[in-house]
């Protein structure tokens, strides 16, 4: 039921995966990270498995991601490809997993991301999106969508200039704040080709967190199926447990008061 | 990004390449002894050897985590800190590098392991392109024979045990390596790589590299440093 960006990788299967993969970018600080939690949150009520995932997580070479990029090491190919093993690595191991068992796989940032961060270093367009072809296609990317303008005060008052996001790797000579919006505008560029060629949904991400949410609801909404009508259990048709729960309680709590 | 054959650098890139048991690092061990007794500038630069990747990589290997497809990506990562880091600095800084397995390498045993040919290719587009890649040709019975006389068993990956192809390792690595031979035979033609009988004496080998070597140093006198 999915198919890749034109690469198979031995033993792993796609056409066999029920579940749904569902992709939210955008750049830092854009509100990624509180989305996924509210649309999991919405999602396990409505009666969905779901996985959240995101980049760098994986159990092969997440640490030592991090550890490289402490000391700031790393050359821009190196970084490009750590980041696809750390992909490949969670494909393989979780999100496919969990698509193939019918969960919803939530995750913050994909390939375009990883993408658009090398196109920034220099990268071959070619080259990079080659290395990301074995990834299977979403059934939908949402991007966050904010201009640097509005960016700006958020990173800046909500966590400081960060190194890598700002680039500095890149544009050492300056300070942050003009190595941020560097940066970021170049991403921003990037990210709006790739929005294009990859079919992104645009959302715009300045609004309070609740519109945003309402709008990616809305979007999920129309791709899942409805849930099966026979999971809604009507009162009174019960097995009875939860009565006889209740009535437990009751007695012990009465037991308690006289206690006292 | 420079691809494959854009570099345009002073220095000089040898690397050697055949299956485990063709004695190419021994030649290059010997290569690399004369390059420095005639005093030039010489680097040994060693496959899986990224500090920055290889715990990664060992990790990985020793509770086998890796697929055919991060055994893969991890491979190129470390080639890709080594080349970015290493190589391509010495060899703009005029020295002769010499390397233990190469990308062809990775092509072979990734093709093996069912990755596809084209995009393994393309994953090592940022390779300099060697002056001379020696291809050390032995056949299989030959090689096993000497690692056999040389340590006890073969190494889980290095038998293709992550495949499947059967219980036993020596039958394993059979096939394994069988079809890593029929990958670099392929390669001959497409990247030019200098076949080296490896079934002769070892002196006699060492010499045929040492010409074609030497050939490749005289256009480029300046590489020589004091001894």
């Amino acid at each position: 039921m999915k198919e890749s960006y034109g690469v198979q990788l031995p033993g792993l299967e796609l056409d066999d995966l029920v579940g749904k993969l569902i992709v939210l970018e955008g750049t830092d600080g854009v509100g990624r990270s509180t989305q996924i939690r509210l649309l999991k949150e919405w999602l396990e009520q409505q009666g969905h498995a779901v996985l959240d995932t995101g980049l760098s997580r994986s159990g092969l070479v997440g640490k030592s991601i991090k550890r490289a990029k402490v000391g700031h090491t790393l050359g821009r190919i190196t970084l490009s490809l750590f980041y696809a093993t750390d992909f490949a690595d969670r494909l393989e191991n979780e999100i496919v997993p969990a698509l193939r068992a019918g969960f919803v796989v939530l995750t913050d940032r994909y390939i375009y991301s990883l993408m658009a961060r090398s196109m920034v270093r220099g990268l071959d367009p070619a080259w990079v999106r080659n290395i990301h072809r074995f990834a299977p296609k979403p059934d939908a990317v949402f991007y966050l969508r904010i201009g640097v303008d509005e960016l700006i005060p958020r990173a800046v008052f909500a966590r400081g200039f960060d190194y890598w996001e700002s680039g500095m790797d890149l544009y050492s000579t300056e300070d942050m704040y003009d190595s941020f919006r560097k940066y970021q505008t170049a991403l921003l560029d990037q990210f709006d080709q790739l929005a294009e060629e990859f079919h992104f949904k645009v959302i715009d991400a300045r609004p309070e967190p609740r519109e945003i949410f309402e709008q990616l609801k809305a979007g999920i909404d129309r791709i899942l199926a409805p849930p099966p009508a026979k999971a809604i259990t009507v009162p009174g048709e019960g097995s009875g447990a939860v009565e006889e729960l209740v009535v437990e309680l009751e007695e012990s709590a009465e037991e308690r008061r006289k206690r006292a | 990004m420079k691809r494959y054959g854009e570099h345009r650098i002073p220095g000089r890139l040898f690397v050697v390449e055949g299956i485990d048991g063709s004695g190419k690092s021994t030649q290059l061990m010997l290569l690399h002894q004369w390059l420095k007794a005639e005093g030039y500038g010489v680097v040994f630069s060693e496959w899986n050897s990224s500090p920055l990747v290889k715990d990664t990589t060992k990790r990985g290997k020793k509770k086998q985590l890796l697929t055919p497809a991060t055994f893969s990506l991890i491979h190129a990562t470390d080639f890709s800190d080594r080349t970015e880091r290493n190589i391509i600095p010495l060899l703009k800084a005029g020295a002769v590098v010499l390397c233990d397995r190469y990308i062809y390498t990775a092509f072979a045993r990734d093709a093996s392991r069912g990755m596809a040919p084209e995009w393994i290719r393309e994953l090592y587009a940022f390779a300099v392109k060697p002056t001379v890649a020696f291809y050390f040709r032995v056949p299989l019975e030959i090689a096993m024979k000497r690692i056999n006389d040389a340590r006890a068993g073969f190494k889980f990956y290095e038998a293709g045990m992550d495949l499947g192809l059967s219980a036993d390792p020596d039958e394993s690595f059979r096939l394994f390596q069988g079809r890593i031979l029929e990958e670099y035979e392929k390669m001959i033609p497409e990247f030019g790589l200098t076949v080296i009988d490896a079934t002769l004496p070892i002196e006699t080998q060492q010499q045929e590299m040492r010409l074609m070597v030497l050939a490749k140093l005289t256009q480029a006198k300046q590489l020589r440093v004091a001894p």
